[in-house]
């Protein structure tokens, strides 16, 4: 024991002498993948810079999220957080609890990062948060189930349900989703809003703008309901967090789900080949096409004791050596846009970003935290009570109006 | 005499000490922020006065949480207090194996809740869980434990009660061993069948032991959380929500820590009560005693 401590003893005291400067990372990825290629890039980093020590602490992804908030207010927070862009990042930046990162783009942010990515990074013209990777959201499905029975990838709303039905006479769950959490329920609900009221709409509804009990938004749940009417979904959604409901689409027991990119991560290796998606129908054909596109990155407490190790740290992550690293290992987008799609399926993806009229971030990530909450909380309870809509659509506007007074 | 006065307060100084800054300091200062619109986040806190009441009662969410409490509270009571007595007297007898069978009913007491919510939710599990494949077994239809409103909050009740039966039984096994042989025998002599020796001279030995295991398990009652967090947050849509779970849902999922403080303000006013009476008839006792 004695020993040990010792040992303990030397190895600080050395780390200081040599000026090893520690670094620390809380990060949500947590599925096996993203955790692993995270790890590895941080191994990357210790080599070409010695000097420093990066510990990364994992955490749950809906832990973190609840964790965030104490780090950031807290004296002794981490040095680098990982988050996501857009409103999510501006509520912490609007109450200054993050610190501005312009400095470590050498060149502006725009020399590398796409400008379209600007607005969703910055809180009153100062860059706060570091894109790392983006993902498109589609409908999943097996090319070996779709050819088995003989299913083309539909285009409009009507072809989508003649698909559902077509999966359902051959017993299979038409879609699969896990609601335990809410937030996949959100991806249907931005989808079909998009779709039929278009992204100005859209956009307003999330900056509560619009009443929840407006006829657009009536609209809306009438094609969600002729979904959940139809029986289309899987049963018991509300048991399941996102990764258990894939189980049943790698199963082949179900036939879609509408989901991010990310769903490859947790896709077994026999099933990540055979998944492709389709970009969710079109309702309306006079609108244009628009698509949910998440960004994930870093930003940093202004807290941070280690500001200029945190620094160090993001420049290495904005490189296009680590964004290339990462995107490929994952198969998704880098931010930095010196970075091609690594590989076909991300190269589609790209297409279809490219070919569409405007993108969203996701309603969890372009509204106020409790209006999300209150919002998803209805979804879900839509998706077993259709009948409840017009009390659900009342108390949402309720929230609203507290929320945004 | 006077010197001596110091003495005790010499010893309670640092209990007193951890005790105010681990509980009467936060105790106070949620109840400071229950009156505030507080988002946790904020320097300023803006005071509300009595807002965050007001509002709780007109909430839905937050009187669903507080019937699910009750749900609890009954579950434990009435349910979960006289099964441990039950299995008490039952592993009370000799018969071989019967410390086999206390170590495993006492088993759960040592799993902390979060591992019986892990157990529980591949057991409630609506596809392929354990429950579901047996009754496919004997041939019903499964029952959605977890996703169904009107079932989920008596499918965790069930899960807690597993851990909360042993504890209960615990409580009994340790009463029974107070209760005089001699007094059950003379019983016996006297002509007492069996249901009248348990009712007239056992279960009144047993009081003690009943207080405590009822009082426990209604306070046990009211701190559900651990569960309804692993197996639901609540969900779905607040149906199997608690007062706790809510708490924490509006605190740290939506900033509101002030309304979250107030929630915790009902929750403490409720249980202090039975903590009252709990605690009144233990002093009672003590002194009594002296």
């Amino acid at each position: 024991m004695k020993r040990v401590l010792l040992v303990i003893l030397f190895v600080s005291v050395a780390l200081v002498g040599l000026g090893i400067q520690q670094l620390v990372v809380n990060s949500y990825m947590s599925d096996p993948e993203p955790k692993r290629v995270f790890e590895e890039l941080v191994q990357q980093f210790e080599s070409m810079y010695p000097d420093f020590e990066v510990t990364v602490n994992t955490f749950a992804h809906e832990d973190f999220k609840v964790l965030l908030r104490t780090w950031l207010t807290s004296s002794n927070p981490p040095d680098v957080v990982t988050w996501f862009a857009g409103e999510r990042m501006r509520y912490f930046a609007s109450k200054d609890l993050l610190e501005p990162i312009d400095d470590i783009f050498e060149n502006g942010f725009e020399a590398d990062f796409p400008k379209a990515f600007v607005s969703a990074s910055s809180y009153e013209d100062r860059i706060y948060f570091l894109p790392q990777s983006w993902y498109w959201w589609g409908v999943y499905y097996r090319k070996s189930v779709f050819e088995e029975l003989g299913i083309t990838v539909p285009l409009t709303w009507k072809q989508f349900l003649d698909v559902c039905e077509t999966l359902k006479a051959n017993d299979m769950i038409p879609i699969t989703i896990g609601t335990k959490y809410l937030w996949t329920a959100a991806g249907v609900f931005d989808y079909l809003n998009m779709r039929v009221n278009g992204m100005d709409y859209a956009l307003k509804l999330t900056n509560g703008e619009i009443p929840y009990t407006d006829d657009g938004m009536k609209a809306v749940f009438e094609y969600w309901k002729q979904l959940v009417e139809n029986g289309y979904f899987i049963e018991d959604a509300t048991s399941y967090t996102w990764q258990e409901a894939a189980t049943y689409l790698f199963t082949g027991e179900a036939g879609m789900y509408l989901m991010g990119q990310f769903i490859k991560d947790v896709a077994p290796p026999d099933v990540k080949d055979d998944l492709d998606f389709f970009r969710f129908p079109i309702i309306d054909g006079n609108l244009g096409l628009y698509e949910d596109t998440p960004i994930d990155g870093f930003m940093m407490p202004a807290n941070a004791k280690n500001k200029e190790a945190g620094k160090t740290f993001l420049k290495f992550i904005a490189s296009k050596e680590a964004q290339e690293y990462f995107a490929t290992e994952l198969g998704r987008l880098a931010a930095n846009k010196h970075v091609p799609a690594p590989d076909d399926h991300a190269k589609k993806g790209l297409e279809m970003i490219l070919s569409s009229d405007g993108v969203m971030q996701f309603y969890d990530r372009d509204t106020d935290p409790e209006m999300a909450n209150a919002g998803m909380n209805g979804f879900v309870e839509f998706m077993t009570f259709p009948s409840r809509l017009d009390t659900i659509l009342k108390n949402l506007e309720a929230e609203r109006n507290r929320i945004y007074k | 005499m006077r010197s001596k006065r110091w003495v005790p307060w010499a010893f309670l100084a640092l209990p007193l000490t951890m005790y105010s800054i681990w509980v009467i300091y936060p105790l106070i200062s949620t109840l400071l922020l229950s009156f505030t619109s507080w988002d946790g986040v904020s320097m300023s806190k803006d005071i509300i006065g009595l807002d965050n009441f007001r509002e709780l009662f007109r909430d839905p969410y937050f009187i669903v949480s507080l019937i699910n409490n009750i749900k609890w509270l009954i579950g434990f009571a009435v349910v979960c207090v006289p099964a441990g007595l039950g299995i008490a007297l039952l592993l009370d007898q000799n018969f071989r194996g019967n410390k086999l069978y206390k170590t495993l009913v006492y088993l759960p007491m040592t799993l902390s809740f979060v591992v019986i919510g892990q157990i529980w939710s591949w057991i409630l599990e609506p596809r392929s869980g354990v429950l579901n494949s047996f009754l496919a077994l004997l041939g019903f239809k499964g029952v959605s434990w977890l996703s169904d409103p009107s079932v989920v909050t008596y499918s965790l009740i069930m899960a807690a009660s597993w851990r909360q039966i042993s504890y209960a039984m615990v409580l009994f096994l340790a009463g029974l061993k107070g209760v005089p042989r001699e007094l059950v025998e003379a019983a016996t002599v006297d002509g007492a069948g069996p249901w009248k020796r348990f009712w007239n001279v056992v279960l009144p030995m047993l009081k003690p032991a009943t207080v405590v295991a009822v009082t426990v398990s209604v306070i046990d009652s009211l701190r559900a959380f651990d569960i309804v967090y692993v197996l639901t947050r609540g969900g779905p849509f607040y149906s199997s929500s608690v007062m706790a779970n809510y708490m924490y849902i509006k605190a740290f999922n939506n900033y509101r820590m002030g309304y979250g403080s107030s929630i915790a303000t009902i929750q403490f006013l409720i249980t202090l009560v039975f903590i009252v009476v709990y605690m009144r008839n233990v002093l009672k006792k003590e002194v009594g005693n002296e």
